[in-house]
């Protein structure tokens, strides 16, 4: 006999509207992590490039991409320690390796990231510029890891908004990762007097922001269908989320940048108004997700909608079995 | 084992009311159990045999000396507990099934007064998210095949948290450490029977091995829907709801009436790490894509401030 409960489709039910999830304890320590690391990760890849294809005028270009992934690597396990419940026992992060967490395979990502990057400007403040060169490699190589790794963080949880789109969400995070670093070498440029510099670096940006804009539009459109949207459609975080991440984060600088890019002779103010705008928007990217989500684990009927029975991904048709 | 009155034979050697010590194997005569190492024990919560009397909730809370959270009326029927959190490991739901629209029901049907009662717990999972979010390792699967939290490890990340499926695992703020239901793994070395389902009058929570509780569960689903109850069903035992997404079964499963969305549970809950892949892949080709991008733009610059020179 068909059982009702367990063949209908879900219409709302839920235990006195209770979550049925909790929330993660990441806040503002977590987003600010996740911005910086993304940052410093992929200043750390332009550094590279730039010292091994941009010449030799992009010298101060690089040497500011390196004091970028230092301030990562030193400001980001601050705050990530300064996160935990117990700070004082950071160290068994190191404790294991566990491939099935993000959070395990980033405090991997994050030494090694830290370790090459302090070699790569200490031998460059040295004078061992051969031994710089060799060391950015594995830097940079760790800095595509710090650019993404967060998004998986977020992503392999059970928190309905950062489960919905994984791909998506380490998409938005590598593309504002990698448009971030070249935002702040860009402004480095301009206050140094490099336009050159600084008009390569806004190309970069501008090729990111449209990366990141497409992602973010496709990822709101996966959420509205997931039916997890709602944290991202109302309340607080949906103005962080629409208009700082992905209006000021990637449509601003898209449209700066290519304004730029069309011109004769860029104009630096608007060089230097896309820049602080992606700067901007990413720190907005990454806090909008991180609090929209946490708001999305406290709603029953987003992760009841959420987990419903998924044929493709269950190897078994769910609700059909206990029909009996 | 000889069993008369449903009393184990081996029970009349402590017919003393003042015990000489500690019962070897105890939970064979609580349970029908030996412990033993290497074999997967869980729970088999039977929701329509739970009368809501709260028993497993403060067993637990008395053996694993775990505080009172706040203390209040939550207005949700007789659930004044409200959630499974760092201090409460069991966790009783009560919905009112009589009556709807503030009405009150003029007939009923014929079914455990139409309350559903629901002692909630840590599902101990197959696959679990939380031991598989863990960073240190302070979360692991034990020799009973149970999840535990190893409090001299935890840093307190937090990961576990979001991590879990069921909304479980919880941070205290007091101690900092993630703490969730142990399933009694320091009973369950000295041979005893889980708090909860020793102190439980009606055996709504049943303990033991799991392929046995499985076995005894499907026996009650056919035996309810031959009684009439149509309605019964398995969550989280193998192949059915709650076992979905990759999680693999629930060592604590249970027998539900109404849809598990009624008891805050998930239909199909999936296992977080199966998102680790897609996501680090699509980000890594993003990340390859776009420094691809930016040697060309670096090298074009390079070119056209060369020919300039």
């Amino acid at each position: 006999m068909p059982q009702d409960s367990a063949v209908r489709p879900y219409a709302g039910e839920t235990y006195y509207g209770c979550p049925a999830l909790k929330a993660s304890p990441f806040g503002w320590k977590t987003a600010g992590y996740i911005f910086l690391a993304g940052l410093s990760g992929s200043a750390q890849i332009l550094g590279t490039v730039a010292d091994l294809g941009g010449g030799r005028e992009k010298r101060n270009l690089v040497r500011n991409a390196r004091g970028l992934a230092i301030a990562g690597t030193v400001v980001g396990p601050a705050l990530l320690i300064g996160d935990l419940h117990t700070p004082s026992r950071w160290y068994n992060m190191l404790r294991i390796f566990r491939r099935t967490s993000p959070m395990s395979i980033g405090s991997y990502i994050l030494t090694g990231f830290g370790a090459f990057s302090a070699l790569t400007l200490g031998a460059d403040r040295l004078g061992l510029a051969g031994v710089a060169r060799v060391a950015q490699v594995p830097a940079a190589v760790a800095g595509t890891g710090m650019s993404v790794y967060t998004a998986a963080l977020l992503s392999a949880t059970s928190t309905p908004l950062w489960a919905a789109s994984p791909r998506l969400l380490s998409v938005r995070f590598g593309a504002s990762a990698m448009a971030s670093a070249a935002a702040a070498l860009s402004l480095g440029e301009r206050l140094g007097g490099r336009p050159e510099g600084a008009e390569t670096l806004d190309r970069v940006a501008m090729a990111a922001s449209a990366v990141d804009l497409v992602a973010s539009v496709a990822a709101e459109r996966e959420y509205k269908a997931e039916g997890v949207a709602g944290p991202v459609e109302e309340g607080p975080w949906a103005p962080v989320e629409k208009i700082g991440a992905i209006a000021v984060g990637a449509a601003v600088p898209l449209v700066c940048h290519a304004i730029n890019a069309r011109r004769e002779r860029p104009s630096a103010a608007l060089s230097v108004l896309g820049s602080l705008a992606i700067l901007a928007g990413g720190m907005a990217l990454r806090s909008a997700m991180l609090h929209a989500g946490n708001r999305s684990a406290t709603r029953p009927r987003d992760y009841f909608r959420f987990a419903r029975p998924r044929p493709a991904l269950d190897h078994r048709p769910a609700p059909d079995r206990i029909a009996r | 084992m000889a069993v008369s009155m449903g009393v184990p034979a081996r029970a009349l050697d402590y017919a003393d009311p003042i015990l000489p010590g500690l019962i070897p194997d105890e939970a064979e005569l609580t349970a029908g159990v030996r412990i033993e190492p290497g074999k997967s024990y869980g729970f088999f919560t039977d929701t329509t045999l739970c009368i809501g009397c709260k028993a497993c909730e403060v067993a637990c809370k008395e053996w694993n000396a775990l505080p009172a959270d706040e203390v209040g009326l939550t207005g949700n029927s007789y659930d004044n507990t409200g959630r499974l959190s760092a201090n409460t490991w069991r966790h009783v739901a009560f919905v009112e099934k009589i009556g709807t629209n503030g009405k009150r029901a003029a007939e009923m049907a014929p079914f455990q007064s139409n309350w559903l009662m629901m002692s909630d717990v840590c599902k101990h999972c197959h696959n679990a998210p939380c031991l598989e979010a863990c960073p240190t390792g302070a979360l692991f699967r034990t020799e009973f095949d149970t999840v535990v939290v190893q409090q001299d490890i935890c840093n307190g990340c937090g990961y576990c948290v979001p991590a879990c499926p069921f909304g479980v695992v919880d941070l205290n703020e007091v101690d900092g450490k993630a703490h969730k239901c142990t399933l009694c793994y320091d009973r369950l070395k000295g041979g005893l029977e889980p708090a909860c389902a020793k102190s439980c009058p009606t055996d709504s929570i049943q303990f033991g091995e799991v392929p046995d509780l499985v076995e005894k569960a499907r026996a009650r689903v056919e035996d309810l829907h031959g009684r009439g109850a149509v309605d019964a069903y398995l969550y989280g035992a193998p192949g059915e709801p709650g076992a979905t997404g990759d999680l693999g079964h629930l060592n604590a499963f249970f027998l539900l009436t109404d849809r598990p969305e009624v008891y805050g549970l998930p239909t199909a809950p999936t296992r977080a790490s199966n998102r680790v892949a897609p996501a680090l892949g699509a980000g890594l080709a993003t990340m390859a894509g776009l420094t691809l991008a930016a040697i060309a733009l670096f090298a074009t610059n390079r070119f056209a401030t060369n020919r300039r020179r």
